[in-house]
C-alpha cells in the first residue's frame, strides 16, 4: 500500500474524508444545527462515493435522447438510482431533525443538546 | 404409583396457591381483626397438610418411583425420583411441618395475615417435596430457586423495614448462590454423562481428561454457591438477619429445613453427580474442610457474643449446619452417615429451640437473653423442653445430638486425612463447649435467677385468651413436647434412622 | 407459484398503504384500521408460516417479476414467517394494552397520526424481515427509524423530544455507517441482492482478493446496526425514550424496533457475508466484547435507577448485550440462542412495560418509593410484573431461563469465549436479580419502612381487572406467552434451527 494509490483514487479518498468530517460533526457537535449540517455532509459523501462507483470514464448519462444506443455508451445507471433514493431519505430525515430542533428551541431557547439535558434535569421530571 | 409422586408435590402447592389467591383478594377489605373465627381456614390447612404429608411419605416409602413430568428442552427433562436421601429428608420435613403447623395456630392469630402465611407454608411444603424428589440437577435447581422464592415471603411477613431489608438480603444471597450452582450445572452438562443423580457420580472420564483443573474450580464454585443457603462462612450474613425477623414458626422452618436445602444440594452434587473419587485429596476438599471448620467455630463465637435470643439461635444454626458440611467434606461413608443424622438431629432440635423462643416472644414479647431470667418458675414445661433441646445441641448422651457428633468425630478420626483428622474433632469439641456456654446459662438463669425478680414487672404480651391460666396454649406446648420426645427417642434408638 | 406466496408482499403493501389512510381518518377509525391491519397481517404471516413449513424450503417472490440480478426480491423462509407472526402478535398486544394511556397522553388531533406511525413501523419491520435486497433494507431501516422517532415524540413533553432527538442522532450515525458499508459491498460485488452478493463474496474469499475492504464493509454494517439497536455505548437515548414515551410506544420500541435491526444483522451475516467468513473475522469478537460490556453496564445502570420504567429500559440495554454476545460467539448455537432471546426478550420486555404502567396507575408515581404495595392495589399487573421479572432473572419455567441455558450451551466448548461468557452470564444474572427482585419486594411490601406515623402513607387507588378488560386480557396473554415459551421451547428452537438452515 503506497500513497500513490490514495492519489490515483483521490475521489474516493475525498469522499471518505468528507464522510469522516460529517460523521464526527454529527457525533461531537453540541449545536443541533451543526449536527444536522454534519448529517448532510455525511450523507452527501456517501452519495459522492456511490456516484463515483457508477461512473465510467468517457460515457454519457444513462438518458436516452437520440434513439437507442448500445449499452456501452452509458455509465452504470443503478448507482444514480440509489443516490436518488438516498437523497429522498436524507431529505426526509433532515426535515424531521429540523422540526425536532425547532420544537426543542421553542421549549428551551437553546440549540445546545447538553444544555437542554441539564435544564431537563432541573425540571426534575 | 407415578401419579402419587406428582400429587404429593402438587397438592400442597395448589392448596397453597389457592390460599394465596384468597388472601390476595381479601387484602383490600379492611382486616376484621384477629377475633374473627378462622375455623374453616384451619380445617382446610390441616386437612391439606395431613393429606400431603401422608401422600408424600407413602410416595417415599412405597419403593423407588420415578416420573418424567415434561421436558424443558429435549435433553433436559423435569424428572422426579425417590431415593434414600429423599426418603430420609421428606420424613424430617414432614415431622417438622406438622409440629410447626400446629404451633402456628395461636401464634399466627396474634401476628395476623394467616392466609398469606399458611399459603406460603403449604406452598413451601410442596416445593420442598419437589426438591427432595428431584431426579436430576436441572429439576433440583428449579425447585431450589422456588424454595428461595416461596420462603422469602415468610421472612417478609410483618413488613417492617428490618423485615424488608432482611428479605432482600436473603433473596440476594440465595439467588447469587443459586447462580453459582447454575454456573456449575452449565459446565457439568458438558462433562457429565447425564445430569441424573446416581450414587457415585456420572462424570464422563473421557471428557474430563485434561480439564481437571477447571472442573475442580467449577465444583468449588458450586459448593460455595449452595453453601450460601447452608450459611457457610463468607456468605452467612443473611442467616441471622432473616431468621431473627421472621415470625418464630417461620424461623423454625427456615432454620430447621430450608438451610438444609443447601446441604442436600451439596450432597446431590458431590455424591450423586461428581462422585467422591474425583474430589478426594484435592485442594477443593481441603478448602471445603477448612471453611466448614472455620464456620463451626466462628458461628459458635458469634452466637456466644450475641444478646438477642433468636439471633443467637440463628448464629448457632450457622455453626451447626457446618458440622454437617464438615461431615460431608470428609467424603467417607461413616462421616456422611453422621452428617445426615445431624441433619435430622439439628432439624428437630433447632425447630424446638425456635419454637420455645417463639413462646417467650409470644407471651411476654421478650427478645433478649437477659429478659429470660426467672422464667423457669412460670413456664416450667417450656423451660424443661428448652433445656433438653439445649443439651441435645451441645451433644450430651441421651439425646440425638450426641449420636451425630459421635459419628462425625469417628468419621473424622478414621478418615486418615493429615491434620484434619484430629483438628476436626478438636474444633467440634470446642464448639460444643461454646454451644453449652451460650445455651445453658439461659436454663440456669431461668430456674435460678439469683436475686428475686419481681414478678409484677412481667407484663403479659399476648395470648391471654388462649392460655386461660395455663402456662401456654396446649397447641403450642404439644409440638414442643413431641419434638423433645423425638430428640430423646432418636438419641436412644438411633438405629431406626441408620438404614 | 402458489397464491400464498403473494401474502408477504400483500402484507407489506397493506400496512404501507394503511398508513396514509389513517392520516385522513379520525382517531377512532384509525385505531380500528390499525388493529385490523395488524390482525390481518398476522393471519397472513401464519398462513405463510404454515406454507413454508409444509414445503420445507424458502421461496422467493420477485417484485414486478424482473429476473434475479435486476429485480427486487423478497425471500421467505420459516424463520422470516415466524418472525412476522411473532412481531404482529406482540405489536397487537402492545397496542391493545396501551389504549387508555394513548388516549390520555396524546392530543386529540394527533391520535390518528400515531396509527400512521404504527402502520409504517409494521410495514418497515416486515420489509426488514422479508427483503432480499440490501438497499431496500437500508431504505426501510430509515423508515423504521423515522416512525420510531414519531412514536417517541408523539407524547409531547421535553423529555420525549430530547430523547427523540438523541435517538435520531444515534440512529443517523448508525445508518450512515450502514449505508457506507452497503456501498462498499456493492462496489466490491456489483450486486444488491443478498443471494448474488453472497456468491461474489464467496469467490472473493476463495481467491483472497479484497480481504480488507470486505472486512471493513462487514464491520461498518455490523457497527451501524449495533448502534441502531442500542448496543451498550450507544444507548444514551434509550432510557428517556422508553421511560417517558407513551406505554405502547415504549413496549413496541423495546420489544420490536431494536429486534428488527438485530434480525437484519443476523440475516446479513448468514445471507450476505456467509457464516464461514464471519467466523474467521474479528468482527464477531468485537460484538462479543461489546455485548458482554453491555450486559454488565446495563444492569449496573439499572440498579441505580429508582424509576421503574427507566429501570426496565436499562435492563433492555443489558438484554441487547446478551443478544450481541450470542451473535459474537459466531457459532450456529450462539445464533440460535440469540434469536431465541430476541423472541423471549420481546415477549418479556413488553410484558414488563405494560405491567409497570399498570402498577404506576395504581400509585402516585413511578419511583420505587411510590410503588410500594402497588402489587396489592393492581393485582394482575403485580403478578405480571413478577412473572416478567422472574423471566428476566432466569428462573426456570420462564422463557429467560431457556435463553440463558442456550447461551451457556453455545459457549461450552468454545476455546476462548467460554469462560468470559459464563462469568458474564453469572454476573449479569445476579445483577438482574438484584434490581428486579428489589422491585418485586417493593411492590409487595405492605408499607414502607414500617412507619406508624402515617406520614408516608402511600397514595394510590385500587385498580380492578374489570375496570380495564382489554389491558387485563393483554397482560394475561403476555403471561401465557412467557410461560409457554419457558415450558415448551423445543418446537421454537427447532423452528429457528430450520429457519437458519434455510438462510444458507
Amino acid at each position: 500500500m503506497s500513497f500513490g494509490n490514495l492519489f490515483s483514487n483521490y475521489e474516493e479518498a475525498v469522499a471518505m474524508i468528507l464522510f469522516g468530517i460529517g460523521f464526527s460533526n454529527l457525533l461531537l457537535q453540541k449545536n443541533l444545527i451543526k449536527k444536522i449540517i454534519g448529517l448532510n455532509i455525511m450523507d452527501t459523501a456517501t452519495y459522492l462515493f456511490l456516484a463515483l462507483k457508477g461512473y465510467i470514464e468517457g460515457r454519457k448519462a444513462p438518458v436516452v435522447v437520440d434513439g437507442v444506443q448500445s449499452v456501452e455508451a452509458y455509465v452504470n445507471p443503478i448507482p444514480s438510482g440509489l443516490v436518488l433514493t438516498g437523497i429522498v431519505v436524507s431529505v426526509s430525515v433532515t426535515a424531521l431533525m429540523l422540526s425536532l430542533t425547532i420544537r426543542l428551541y421553542r421549549r428551551y431557547h437553546t440549540l445546545d443538546l447538553d444544555e437542554i439535558s441539564t435544564q431537563l434535569k432541573k425540571e426534575g421530571k | 404409583m407415578q401419579g402419587l409422586l406428582l400429587i404429593s408435590i402438587g397438592l400442597p402447592a395448589v392448596a397453597g396457591i389457592l390460599l394465596l389467591v384468597l388472601a390476595f383478594s381479601e387484602h383490600l377489605r379492611a382486616v376484621g381483626g384477629t377475633g374473627v373465627k378462622h375455623m374453616r381456614l384451619y380445617l382446610f390447612v390441616s386437612v391439606m397438610l395431613v393429606a400431603s404429608v401422608l401422600l408424600a411419605t407413602t410416595a417415599a416409602w412405597t419403593g423407588d418411583n420415578s416420573v418424567v413430568l415434561f421436558r424443558l428442552i429435549e435433553s433436559i427433562p423435569v424428572y422426579f425420583r425417590v431415593d434414600e436421601v429423599g426418603r430420609f429428608f421428606i420424613t424430617i420435613v414432614s415431622v417438622i411441618w406438622l409440629a410447626v403447623g400446629l404451633y402456628s395456630v395461636p401464634y399466627m392469630k396474634h401476628e395476623g395475615g394467616e392466609k398469606r402465611y399458611y399459603g406460603f407454608f403449604l406452598l413451601s411444603y410442596g416445593v420442598l417435596t419437589g426438591f427432595v424428589y428431584a431426579g436430576n440437577l436441572i429439576t433440583m435447581y428449579l425447585f431450589y430457586e422456588l424454595i428461595t422464592l416461596v420462603s422469602m415471603p415468610l421472612v417478609l411477613h410483618n413488613g417492617t423495614r428490618e423485615a424488608v431489608t432482611a428479605a432482600r438480603k436473603y433473596l440476594f444471597y440465595s439467588l447469587c448462590g443459586a447462580y453459582g450452582g447454575l454456573f456449575g450445572i452449565f459446565f457439568l452438562y458438558r462433562y457429565c454423562g447425564s445430569l441424573d443423580f446416581m450414587m457415585g457420580g456420572t462424570l464422563d472420564a473421557a471428557a474430563v481428561r485434561g480439564h481437571e483443573g477447571i472442573l475442580l474450580m467449577v465444583v468449588f464454585v458450586m459448593l460455595m454457591g449452595f453453601g450460601v443457603k447452608a450459611g457457610m462462612l463468607p456468605f452467612h450474613a443473611w442467616l441471622p438477619a432473616a431468621h431473627s425477623v421472621a415470625p418464630s414458626p417461620a424461623s423454625a422452618m427456615l432454620s430447621a429445613v430450608i438451610v438444609k436445602a443447601g446441604v442436600i444440594a451439596i450432597v446431590r452434587v458431590v455424591f450423586y453427580v461428581i462422585g467422591t473419587d474425583f474430589l478426594r485429596g484435592t485442594w477443593v476438599q481441603y478448602l471445603w474442610m477448612t471453611l466448614a471448620l472455620l464456620t463451626v467455630f466462628m458461628g459458635s463465637m458469634l452466637a456466644y457474643r450475641e444478646r438477642g435470643f433468636k439471633k443467637r439461635l440463628a448464629y448457632s444454626t450457622v455453626s451447626q449446619v457446618s458440622y454437617i458440611l464438615y461431615g460431608l467434606s470428609l467424603l467417607t461413608s461413616e462421616a456422611m452417615a453422621g452428617a445426615l443424622f445431624h441433619v435430622a438431629a439439628h432439624g428437630l432440635i433447632k425447630c424446638g429451640l425456635f419454637l420455645t423462643a417463639g413462646v417467650f416472644l409470644y407471651r411476654f414479647g421478650y427478645t433478649r437473653v437477659e429478659e429470660l431470667e426467672g422464667l423457669g418458675k412460670e413456664m416450667p414445661k417450656v423451660m424443661w423442653c428448652y433445656t433438653l433441646f439445649a443439651l441435645g445441641l451441645v451433644g450430651i448422651p441421651p439425646t440425638c445430638g450426641f449420636i451425630s457428633k459421635w459419628y462425625l468425630a469417628q468419621g473424622s478420626l478414621h478418615s486418615e486425612i493429615p491434620v484434619f483428622s484430629w483438628l476436626g474433632p478438636v474444633v467440634l469439641l470446642v464448639s460444643a463447649l461454646l454451644t453449652a456456654g451460650y445455651l445453658l446459662p439461659i436454663t440456669i438463669k431461668g430456674f435460678f435467677p439469683g436475686e428475686e425478680k419481681s414478678r409484677e414487672n412481667r407484663k403479659v404480651h399476648s395470648g391471654e385468651e388462649v392460655c386461660q391460666g395455663k402456662e401456654i396454649a396446649s397447641s403450642m406446648l404439644i409440638p414442643l413436647l413431641v419434638l423433645a420426645v423425638l430428640v430423646l427417642v432418636l438419641g436412644i434408638f438411633p438405629i431406626t434412622l441408620f438404614k | 407459484m402458489d397464491f400464498v406466496c403473494n401474502f408477504p408482499f400483500i402484507s407489506i403493501i397493506l400496512s404501507l398503504f394503511s398508513g396514509p389512510l389513517c392520516s385522513i381518518l379520525p382517531g377512532k377509525w384509525a385505531k380500528r384500521v390499525n388493529g385490523i391491519v395488524i390482525i390481518v397481517v398476522g393471519i397472513l404471516s401464519a398462513f405463510v408460516l404454515a406454507y413454508v413449513t409444509g414445503t420445507g424450503e424458502a421461496f422467493i417472490y420477485r417484485m414486478g417479476h424482473f429476473p434475479a440480478p435486476w429485480g427486487n426480491e423478497i425471500r421467505i423462509g420459516v424463520l422470516e414467517a415466524f418472525m412476522g407472526l411473532f412481531f404482529c402478535v406482540i405489536m397487537l398486544l402492545c397496542m391493545v394494552a396501551g389504549v387508555r394511556e394513548r388516549e390520555a397522553q396524546i392530543e386529540e388531533s394527533k391520535q390518528n397520526l400515531y396509527y400512521v406511525m404504527v402502520n409504517l413501523l409494521l410495514c418497515s419491520l416486515l420489509a426488514l424481515i422479508y427483503t432480499n435486497d440490501l438497499f431496500t433494507a437500508y431504505v426501510f431501516v430509515e423508515i423504521n427509524t423515522i416512525s420510531a422517532c414519531g412514536l417517541i415524540m408523539i407524547r409531547q413533553n421535553g423529555r420525549t423530544i430530547e430523547a427523540a432527538t438523541r435517538y435520531m442522532i444515534m440512529s443517523l450515525l448508525g445508518s450512515g455507517l450502514l449505508l457506507l458499508g452497503i456501498c462498499f459491498l456493492y462496489d466490491l460485488t456489483g450486486h444488491l441482492l443478498m443471494s448474488n452478493i453472497k456468491e461474489q463474496v464467496h469467490i472473493l474469499a476463495q481467491t483472497g482478493q479484497y480481504h480488507i475492504p470486505l472486512m471493513v464493509s462487514v464491520g461498518l454494517i455490523s457497527v451501524g446496526l449495533a448502534m441502531k439497536s442500542a448496543l451498550y455505548p450507544f444507548h444514551a437515548w434509550l432510557p428517556d425514550a422508553y421511560g417517558y414515551s407513551t406505554l405502547s410506544s415504549a413496549a413496541i420500541l423495546s420489544s420490536l424496533v431494536s429486534k428488527g435491526y438485530i434480525f437484519l444483522l443476523i440475516k446479513v451475516f448468514y445471507r450476505v457475508v456467509g457464516f464461514e467468513i464471519l467466523t474467521g473475522s474479528k468482527v464477531a469478537n468485537v460484538l462479543f466484547v461489546f455485548g458482554i460490556v453491555g450486559m454488565i453496564m446495563g444492569s449496573i445502570n439499572a440498579i441505580q435507577e429508582e424509576q421503574i420504567t427507566r429501570m426496565i429500559a436499562y435492563s433492555s440495554v443489558a438484554q441487547i448485550g446478551y443478544i450481541y454476545m450470542g451473535i459474537g460467539l459466531a457459532t450456529q448455537e450462539g445464533m440460535v440462542a440469540s434469536i431465541y432471546h430476541v423472541i423471549s426478550h420481546g415477549a418479556t420486555k413488553s410484558l414488563l412495560f405494560v405491567a409497570a404502567s399498570g402498577l404506576a396507575a395504581a400509585s402516585a408515581g413511578r419511583t420505587s418509593r411510590e410503588l410500594v404495595g402497588s402489587g396489592y392495589r393492581n393485582k394482575l399487573a403485580g403478578i405480571a410484573f413478577t412473572v416478567g421479572s422472574l423471566s428476566m432473572v432466569g428462573m426456570p419455567m420462564f422463557s429467560g431461563f431457556i435463553s440463558k441455558l442456550f447461551f451457556a450451551q453455545a459457549a461450552v466448548g468454545h476455546a476462548h469465549k467460554m469462560l468470559p461468557t459464563f462469568i458474564a452470564l453469572a454476573i449479569s444474572t445476579v445483577l438482574n436479580a438484584a434490581y428486579f427482585m428489589k422491585m418485586v419486594i417493593c411492590i409487595y411490601s405492605p408499607r414502607y419502612g414500617g412507619d406508624t406515623t402515617g406520614e408516608n402513607t402511600i397514595v394510590g387507588r385500587v385498580v380492578f381487572m374489570k375496570e380495564q378488560p382489554v389491558k387485563s386480557v393483554a397482560l394475561i396473554c403476555f403471561i401465557v406467552l412467557n410461560v409457554v415459551l419457558g415450558l415448551n421451547s423445543e418446537p421454537i428452537i427447532r423452528l429457528i434451527q430450520k429457519g437458519l438452515a434455510m438462510f444458507g
